[in-house]
Order: structure tokens, then sequence, then C-alpha cells
């Protein structure tokens, strides 16, 4: 690690050197410890130290961008050159918002130097936990160790300074039995030492040896209980269709005209909040912004998206500090650190409360169908189960859901505690969505289809 | 480093040190992206990186590390120690050893065909291309219109301790339209194409013709927006190129990826309905399904000299006459699955990405009907254009697909706009009921098949005609 004033001195000295009035510096470092496992063996082992350096020149209004990855200052200094001639070959952009001011910042609360240190034989080693519990049961074992340590800093022209550091583990193990059956569990944390490897054995190998003799569900409406990773997925196509400024502006967003309407069921509240201390994030954007807690379902009702800079001008207000990966996604603002409210329902009372329905632990692959009601389809794995007089009756083969969020979230009946997950997407990096969530009890799911038994 | 003796050496190091196998493999990228958004250049982006990626098996099993902090010898051999670190690590959980397929020592370079270098075509021309674009999508009802072409170029460097120095400079450039309308009282309609990429120069922008797309997409979406809801009922579907690249990468060229046979992405990505006891046995599709990896189609986006294993690229047919028969194969898994030699499909997005299996080519081969000839066979079907949204099972056995556009047809004539058309099937069930396949075969590329862990963004490219598909239900989400 280079720590902030390695990180941000250069950064500093190039701009200053660049003779620019408007410019800007975006740098994220990564070291990714990635261990992944199959038939209870380690078949992949790897680690990447990445930088990843983003330069803004503005004549005029006009912006040029590039990027490069490296901290040198010949090339930090070309980098600024080039955005700089490129933005001269632009006519002016109208929608232009200006640069960060300069701004104090919460310190970094999701890193840990035991974690950034962690050595590879104890990233294997906890894999060797998972695998010889899940031997023990007579089954096999696959999945993912990583450790992420990474760098963030910004710098620009009107001052801004700003740094932090952040580690990410994340452990999950599927596993696998010989009648065809499958059983899944995950922890993330920003420190190593909270993942466990027991824990996630016993929760994936329970379901495993459930998941047997699988029923054809007939489509239509059940009740469900969603599991945290399965609730995480429904919050992330919320996210991606409508909980950005953008996508309010543009008509896209199930919040389009619709502020301070009833939206959904009373017992769905939403905020983005990296602030939180249980959440993993840092405190400030690649904008230089510093994130907000912001409100954006409460009690049902609609209360508005987060916002980048081009997003809230064009709006008329400020940033959230919502400014998204310019490496993945445009501008207009992105929720990535979701946080549901939860209960108190443990998981047998959700299962129990349910007369006929269904236990859903993830999805795979979902998609929207229908943006603006925020209509998921998926298909689930790895734990699909019948529930009959609250009571875990027989495993099913996966089914495919298609619903509109707002429905869904409409009939929660209970709400368990929260959990840190993340949605299929964002567990290899596709996706960039946190959330903290709970189970949750729902009086109606659509079911269209089935895989085969 | 493309060129002198440090990668040599370095990998000479890690074999003295022990490892069984080591590779080195030095990569530069770079690409070029203009962007126009309703009308106002939305940014001119220029990327660019360079890093290097070592591999070593050590006791039997893989150890990778990579970095961008080049400074020489002094980081090759710190690079290789924990590349060795980690597969030390990882033979303590290790139940069975890695063993590679055999494959000869390579030497050569391959070098992208250009007309014309994309990277030189001023940028006045590229964006008075796209400005030219934006006026015909500024349709009557258009919210939201965006217009690019980027351009790509990537040269990479892989040495072998088994003797393979090969040299690789890859350019690639496309461009990209998307439309969203909207309209009192009726749902957006948005057609969208970011996938017209080759590997190839300028020139295939060119002849593509971008503005001809935009009139096209500008028609679309005035018409979907007055478009009636389609009738949900089983019905023919004719389905052009664009949406069947989509359907062959997602329901034959996943399954047929044998890492997930071996369980290698199990956790993540899923398995497959296409297992080794399976081949030249399972009926995959009716007899007129042809499906073929092939690393040589002339402008693919998956087209190289050699994979990242350092196997030249050839040619692997998936599914004959309608039966399952081949694998994606990389030397690792072809060992593990006692296929002969390696179907060169280890591939790896970067110098800091651990080499995978992934597609090349993969192509719906055409068949020997022309399109008239398909469409008159339809007395009352559907003519679907483009898809829009997808979802798929871990197993790649279960899909969903929307469309972007949907054209009733009736006694062989396309005619109205209806909207709202997806359909889900079972892959076999599927590909079983296709009864023709057009011989307009036309290339596609995909520049970002998302796949491993860490993420990995492939380039990838899918032939395919359209094809007719009987008895299809059909579900109206207008």
């Amino acid at each position: 690690m280079l720590g902030p004033d390695a990180l941000l001195a250069p950064l500093q000295r190039a701009l200053a050197a660049s003779g620019l009035a408007e410019a800007d510096l975006w740098v994220h470092r990564r070291r990714a410890a990635i261990t992944r496992y199959s038939h209870s063996s380690i078949h992949q082992n790897a680690v990447s130290d990445e930088t990843s350096v983003h330069a803004r020149a503005i004549i005029g209004s006009a912006v040029g961008a590039t990027s490069g990855n490296s901290l040198d200052p010949a090339a930090l200094r070309d980098l600024l050159e080039r955005a700089a001639a490129l933005a001269r070959l632009q006519t002016p952009n109208l929608d232009w918002p200006g640069l960060a001011a300069a701004a104090t910042y919460r310190a970094p609360i999701a890193f840990e130097e035991a974690t950034a240190a962690l050595e590879p034989a104890l990233q294997a080693r906890a894999i060797g936990r998972v695998c010889d519990a899940v031997a023990a049961a007579g089954f096999r074992a696959a999945g993912t160790h990583s450790v992420d340590v990474t760098e963030d800093a910004v710098a620009n022209t009107n001052g801004v300074a700003a740094y932090a550091p952040a580690t990410v583990a994340y452990l999950r193990a599927l596993v696998l039995g010989d009648h065809g059956g499958s059983g899944y569990a995950d922890d993330l944390s920003h420190r190593a030492s909270e993942l466990d490897p027991a824990g996630i054995a016993s929760r994936a190998i329970e379901k495993c040896a459930l998941d047997r003799d699988r029923l054809q569900l007939t489509p239509g409406d059940y009740e469900a209980v969603f599991e945290e990773d399965a609730v995480a997925e429904i919050l992330r196509i919320m996210s991606i269709t409508g909980l950005s400024g953008q996508s309010v502006r543009d008509g896209r967003s199930f919040l389009s005209d619709a502020v301070g309407t009833t939206v959904t069921g009373s017992r769905f509240t939403l905020h983005d909040d990296a602030l939180h201390p249980g959440q993993l994030a840092i405190p400030f954007d690649p904008e230089g912004t510093a994130k907000r807690r912001v409100s954006l379902v409460e009690g049902g009702v609609a209360r508005g998206p987060v916002y980048d800079r081009w997003s809230a001008k064009s709006a008329g207000t400020e940033s959230t500090g919502h400014a998204a990966d310019p490496r993945r996604y445009g501008h207009g603002g992105h929720a990535g650190n979701l946080v549901m409210a939860g209960g108190t329902a443990t998981r047998e009372e959700l299962i129990g409360s349910v007369t006929r329905g269904v236990l859903i632990t993830r999805f795979h692959y979902t998609n929207t169908p229908d943006p603006k009601r925020a209509t998921m389809t998926g298909t689930t794995r790895d734990g699909t189960f019948l529930i009959e007089d609250g009571k875990i009756v027989r495993a099913l083969a996966n089914v495919r859901y298609t619903m509109s969020a707002l429905d869904l979230f409409a009939g929660i009946d209970l709400l368990g505690p929260q959990r840190l997950v993340r949605d299929w997407w964002s567990t290899n990096g596709m996706g960039s969505i946190v959330c903290l969530a709970p189970a949750m009890k729902v009086s109606r799911a659509t079911i269209t289809g089935s895989s085969p038994a | 480093m493309l060129e002198d003796s440090r990668l040599e050496n370095a990998v000479q190091w890690a074999a003295r040190r022990g490892a069984s196998y080591a590779d080195a493999r030095y990569v530069e990228r770079e690409s070029e992206t203009v962007s126009i958004k309703d009308g106002q250049v939305e940014g001119i982006d220029r990327d660019s990186d360079r890093g290097v990626g070592v591999r070593v098996l050590y006791q039997g099993s893989w150890g990778f590390a990579a970095s961008d902090r080049l400074t020489g010898e002094a980081v090759l051999v710190p690079l290789f120690e924990q590349a060795i670190a980690r597969a030390e690590a990882a033979a303590t959980v290790q139940r069975r050893r890695v063993v590679l397929a055999p494959a000869e020592p390579q030497r050569g370079e391959y070098r992208t065909p250009v007309r014309r270098d994309p990277f030189a075509v001023p940028l006045r021309e590229r964006v008075d291309l796209l400005r030219a674009a934006d006026a015909i999508l500024s349709t009557p009802h258009a919210r939201l219109r965006r217009a690019s072409v980027a351009s790509y170029r990537t040269r990479k460097r892989l040495l072998t301790s088994e003797g393979t120095d090969v040299r690789q400079e890859i350019t690639e450039c496309g461009a990209g339209l998307n439309l969203t309308a909207s309209m009192a009282g009726a749902k957006p309609a948005t057609r969208s194409d970011m996938r017209n990429v080759r590997q190839a120069g300028w020139e295939y922008v060119e002849e593509f013709d971008v503005l001809a797309h935009a009139r096209t997409f500008a028609r679309d979406v005035e018409e979907i927006l007055r478009a009636k809801p389609a009738v949900e009922r089983p019905t023919t579907l004719l389905i052009d190129q664009p949406f069947l690249a989509l359907l062959v990468h997602e329901s034959c060229g996943h399954p047929t990826e044998s890492d997930r046979v071996l369980e290698h992405e199990v956790a993540f990505a899923g398995t497959t309905f296409m297992w080794p006891p399976d081949r030249g046995i399972l009926r995959y599709g009716s007899p007129f399904v042809n499906m073929t990896a092939d690393a040589t189609v002339p402008g693919g986006m998956g087209t190289f000299g050699w994979d990242d294993d350092g196997v030249p690229a050839t040619r692997t047919p998936l599914v004959e006459r309608g039966i399952f028969t081949g694998y994606l194969s990389s030397r690792e898994t072809a060992g593990a699955l006692g296929i002969e030699r390696s179907g060169g499909c280890a591939r790896a997005e970067g110098w800091q990405h651990f080499p995978i299996v992934r597609m090349v080519n993969v192509s719906l081969e055409p068949g020997d009907q022309t399109y008239g000839a398909l469409l008159a066979g339809i007395q009352d079907g559907l003519l679907l254009e483009s898809p829009a949204s997808y979802s798929l099972d871990d197993k790649r056995q279960n899909f969903h697909f929307s469309t972007q556009v949907a054209r009733v047809i009736r006694n062989g004539e396309v005619g109205e706009y209806v909207r709202g058309v997806a359909f889900q099937s079972l892959t076999p069930d599927f590909w079983g009921s296709c009864d023709g396949v057009a011989d307009d075969w036309e290339l596609h590329g995909f520049v970002s098949c998302a796949k491993g862990e860490p993420l990995q963004l492939m380039r990838v490219g899918h032939g395919a005609a359209h094809a007719r598909f009987r008895d299809r239900p059909i579900e109206v989400r207008a």
C-alpha cells in the first residue's frame, strides 16, 4: 500500500504542473488475491496488483478524459496533456457541472490492516476447512476465497484531496452431492477474521442434503421466503433500473413522476448509505464528492434517487456523492450501498409463517424485461424448497421467477435481521452493489417456469 | 518488454526454481472511444494499460501473479516468487494434480489485417459521422440518443518454459447506436446495438454503414410506440442474426465450456447440461443445427494466432446435425477430460488475469435455404430482431429472452409491428424446433463476455443466419 501522502502528492504535483484551470485525477489501486476451488481442490490461485488512473481536463466546459495505469510523474503529465488535447478538439458541453469543491470527508471505516496483509496460506487454510467439513458429510465443495485491498484517491484543481483504503474479504461455498443436489452459503466482511468457514460449510451442507428428489413446481403465485442473497438480487434490479438521477430524468425509473407517492408496501424502506458502519464503502465518490445517506423509499413512499454532479445539475440539485466508477457506468449516479430496513423474524419464523410456498436461496443471471416497473426475471439455484404448513417438505427444481420488485415488496409480511450480502452479479465484479439486506417472507411471488427436475 | 530478454530470463528462473511449467505474458492495451449523447459530444476517452502476468505449475498446482509495476527483471523474479507461493498454498488443498494436454512449442507473429488504422482516423471525421447518425436518431418521440465509435489495440507476447515465444497485435473497431423513445400512454421503446465490432480496421465501420442502421432504428422506435401488444400463443418465430448471435453465445457457447464440466465455474457462472458421456449422443437441436468454435474466422472478435496457452487457433465442431459433439477446451481442461489436444480456448482478458476457457468465434453454421424461402414457409408467425432482456439458468438449459423488435408474419409477408414479445424455453427444446437455417450468415462481435473470478471481459465472435423455429410459446408483457 502507498498510503495517503505517497498517493496524493504525485497527483497534486501533476495537476499543479499541468497549468490547467480545471482538471482532476482519480486513482484506484487494487491488490486482488483470489483462491478458487472445485471438487474440494484449489484450481486457481492468483494475485494481481493493478493501478487505474483517470484524468479529466476541462477547457471551456469541454471535457477530455484519459486513463492509464502508471503513477510515474511523466505518465501523469502525459495523461493530463492528452486529456486537455482531447478537450480542445470538442465543443463546449452544456451539461458540464463543474468540478467538486474542496471538502472534508468522514474517516474510512471499511479497512483492516490484518486483512490487507493476509497470506495465501491462510486463504488456502480457510478453504481446507470448508472442504474437510464437506467431505466428512459425503459431498464435494467449490467456491472462492478472495481478499481485495484497495486505495482510492481524488485530487482536483479546486483543492479536493481525498484518500481512502478499503478491504473486502469474501468466502463462498457451493456444496454438491452425487445425488444432483446443491447448497450455497457465503460470508462478506472487510475483516477476513469474520469469515466463518465452519458456519458456511454447515449452512451449505444442510441445504445440499435437503436438495434431493426435486419436484417441478407448477407456475403461479406462491407465498415465498427470500433469503438475503435473493433479496440483494431484487435490490440490484431496483438500483440499475430506477435509483439514479439519470434514470429518473429519462423517465425510465419507477421514481419518475412518483416522488412523494406510494409505490410499494409500507414495510419496505430503502436507503443508500455508504456511511453505515455495516457497509463496505469509502466516504467519497470518483468525482471527489462526500457521500451522503439518501432516502430512496420510506415506508413504501418514493423519496428520490441518488445523484452525481451531472444528474444533479440537470435536476437542479446537489450531488449526493454517487458518481459511478467511470470504467463501469456512464454519468447519472449509482446507488451501490443499499440498506434495506429489516426486522426481527428468525429464519424459522419466516418459514413457519408460510402455508404453502417457496424458499429461495439465491438467483442466477437475472435481468429486467420491464425496467420501468423494476421487473426481474431469473432462475433460482442452490437451494429452492417447497414449504407447507410452516415446514420445508421437499426440494424443488430451480424455478423461473418473474415479477416487479414493487409488487413483490408490496407483499412483505415479515422481515429478518440485515446481513451484508451481494447479488450474483456483484460477487465477481460484474456489478458493484453491496447490500445490507434482510431475509423476508412475502405473500406473493410469481413463478413463471421450472427447470427440469 | 515486448522485444527484450527479460521475460525469457525470468521464465527460465522459474523453471530452475522447480516449476514444471512456467509462462510470462506481457500485454499492452489501448482504446479510444468517441461518444455523442443527445447531439453533444459526451466524451472522447483514451485508455491504455500494460503489465505482466506470470503463471507456474508447481507441485501440481497453478500459481499466478500479475503486476503493472514494470521496472525490469527486479520485478519479474519477485512476481514468479509470488506465483510459486500461491501454487504452494494451492497444493495444500489438492485432490488432483493439473496435467496439461501436449502442445508443440510455437514461434511466430500474428497481426490483424488492417486497411485503415482506426486510431489514425481524424477525430473530426469520427465526430461528424456520429453527429450525422444523431440527426437521424432525432425522431419525434426520441428521449435518449447515443452514438459511439470505438477502437482497440492489444499487443502481447507469450513466452513459456516449453519454448513457445509468440507475439500478437490485434486491432478491433466498431460502432454503437442507442435510441429510446417515449410517448404518453405507451411504454418507452428502445433500439440498441453496441455489438457492431470486428477485428479489423476502420474499413469495417465504413462497410457497416452507421447511418443506414440509424435510419432503421429511427423507424423502428416510432413504430413500436404505436404498436399493439402481440397475442400470446404458440407460434412460428423467424429470428434474425443479431438475436441468434446472442442465443448461440448463451445457449451453446457457455454450456460447451469444458471448465464448467470440471466445476471450475460452478459457484459463480454455473455448470452445463452437456456432459462428457453425452458427446455423440445428446440431441441438442434438430438436424438443421450445426455449431462450431473457430478462432480462424477472418474478422472475428474471437480470432487470434495463438491462445494464452500458446496453442494455435483451430476450428472445433460443437454440434453436428443437432448432436452435441465437442467442447471448448484449454490444455488444462483437455488434460483433465482426456481430450487429445487442446481446442485453443485458454484466454485472459489482459495481463492481470489468469487464462480460463473462453469462447472464440462460436457460430451457427449457415443452411442452404434463402431468407425468402424461410419466410415463405410461415403462414402465421413473428419476425424477431435483436435481443433485449435475457436471463439463463446455471446449466444454460432454461432461458428467457425478450426482443427489441417483433413484426407479424402473415402468409409469408412481414407486416405490422407488435410489442411486448418474450419467450422462455429449455435449450434442446428450442433448438429442436428449428426447421430451417438460411444462407445469409453474418458475423457479430461482443466486447464483454463476462466470466471468471475476478471478472474477465472477453472479446468473442458469433456468426449466425436467419433461422425458423416452429410452435414456440410466447409471452407478452406490453
